[in-house]
């Protein structure tokens, strides 16, 4: 494979795209373990498995849009919406099941009022607990963190797709170029944030340098990849 | 397979384990390999699925090392992050490298792996001593597994054939999930202060067996009847392994009875 303009432009996507899913993470809010039992605002559940379950399905949403295009605005925005509408989904049945069923009311603890609602945060939070549910701003936070890793997944498969023509290949990669992204915003976060509002989320600026480094490395090896016959 | 026998605090240098499971993973696979193009059967492909298992040990025995500092995420994102980096490599070196594939893949996937520890510990300030080295052991041990599922699934180690028979049906993601869990799982599962490095490792031994069974059901549809010998080999494999592991599991725990069922006035 000769390098020319166009694979430069490829590496590019890919490096965006890794950036998107690496920022992307931070705007979602992973609860992990502690959440899972109503202890802290979010998702119950790890940044990967969030990450994974929204950035797949907007895989398979831009996949979908690729089939009959390629216009590379409608297969990132396919992949964008199919990751939020995941995102939203796992998010609201989430809720019911604080609300509903474990009985809680969505609070953060992480703000004194809700920047989006104006509501007060402090009285609704249990005491010995750090908020518990998904309280308005991380519900919008969360739709922004699959927005912005639907859209670099698919920018992701977009630009593998066109070097390798192999939709079963260009997708795994995406998998994988996605996971680690991931995975290393999330040591950035230790593994729980609620959201933009959460302090933790001025440390977006490292995830960016590790993100930024990590998919031009591995954007590098994959475009060197073909799709075989 | 070089994990020391049940009883005892018997600890295996990391060493050892480094050089017995990529050894192994990379004989494994071209024993398979070269045997089955030699004899022009698809028969010695359960021997790729042995060098997995091997591969996999040492990934568990890396698991250990860098989760045993906590590192806030959960057991189960090393273990996709260690699939993710070797998936690329895997794939990258099979598709330059003709039959040397697996010692690129596996060159390329230490180079990635010690390069995004060194970023973890760099950049993002995690600040663990082990995070390049056991990263590095993480890749690599993708890396192979990735490549070993892939011969055992083909029964060749060639491009175009893997492409076709394991990419294009998308068994891939059935190998990349079995091969994360795989790594993952065992340290997951026997994590806390009672944690003992043999329980683990056996404990290893079992769940890679599953990743082998799961790609000898694959293997069913592209090689025919040689993936049924591999199942059984996997699930003779895995039988010795998790019962060496509940021996274990007995030894370490304070005690194991069979409490029966609640009386039927209590319920």
């Amino acid at each position: 494979m000769i390098f020319d303009a166009n694979t430069a432009l490829y590496i590019i996507e890919i490096v965006i795209g890794g950036l998107f899913v690496g920022v992307g993470v931070h705007f979602v809010p992973v609860g992990g373990a502690p959440a899972a039992m109503a202890q802290a605002t979010g998702v119950g559940t790890g940044t990967v498995q969030l990450a994974a379950g929204s950035g797949l399905t907007g895989l398979l949403s831009a996949g979908m849009m690729m089939s009959v295009t390629d216009n590379i605005l409608l297969v990132v925005a396919s992949g964008a919406v199919g990751a939020m509408i995941m995102i939203d989904a796992t998010m609201v049945v989430g809720n019911w099941s604080y609300i509903y069923g474990v009985g809680v009311p969505p609070a953060s603890a992480k703000v004194d009022y809700d920047p989006i609602t104006k509501n007060p945060q402090p009285p609704y939070v249990s005491q010995g607990t750090v908020g518990h549910g998904i309280p308005t701003v991380c519900y919008v936070s969360g739709t922004i963190g699959g927005l912005l890793g639907g859209a670099g997944g698919s920018l992701i498969y977009y630009a593998l797709m066109n070097i390798n023509h192999n939709p079963g290949l260009s997708g795994m990669f995406a998998i994988g170029i996605f996971v680690v992204n991931a995975v290393l915003a999330s040591y950035n976060i230790q593994g729980t944030i609620e959201g933009f509002h959460d302090p933790k989320f001025k440390r977006v600026p490292r995830a960016f340098q590790a993100c930024l480094v990590a998919s031009l490395v591995i954007g590098i090896i994959a475009v060197l990849i073909t799709g075989g016959a | 397979m070089s994990v020391a026998a049940g009883g005892g605090e018997a600890k295996l240098d990391k060493k050892k384990l480094m050089i017995y499971g990529i050894g192994g993973g990379i004989v494994g696979i071209y024993l398979a390999g070269i045997l089955n193009m030699a004899m022009d059967t698809n028969y010695f492909s359960f021997l790729a699925g042995l060098g997995v298992i091997a591969v996999i040990v040492m990934g568990s025995e890396a698991v250990r090392m860098v989760c045993a500092y906590g590192i806030g995420t959960g057991v189960p994102s090393i273990g996709m992050m260690a699939t993710g980096m070797g998936l690329v490599a895997a794939m990258f070196g099979l598709s330059i490298g003709g039959i040397a594939g697996p010692i690129i893949g596996l060159v390329v996937a230490v180079a990635f792996g010690y390069f995004i520890g060194a970023m973890a510990n760099k950049i993002i300030k995690m600040n663990i001593p082990v995070m390049e080295e056991s990263l590095t052991m993480l890749a690599a041990a993708g890396a192979i597994t990735l490549i070993g599922l892939s011969v055992l699934v083909a029964g060749r180690i060639d491009y175009e054939l893997i492409m076709g028979s394991v990419i294009d049906t998308g068994y891939i993601a059935v190998l990349f999930i079995a091969g994360s869990l795989a790594i993952l799982h065992p340290f997951n599962a026997n994590l806390g202060p009672d944690e003992t490095q043999d329980r683990t490792l056996v404990h290893t031994i079992s769940t890679g067996a599953l990743a082998m069974i799961a790609g000898g059901i694959a293997s069913i549809a592209i090689i025919g009847s040689a993936g049924i010998l591999t199942i059984l080999i996997a699930a003779v494999v895995w039988l010795w392994a998790f019962r060496w592991y509940f021996q274990l599991v007995k030894r370490d725990s304070a005690g194991v009875v069979g409490t029966g069922l609640l009386p039927k006035g209590e319920m």
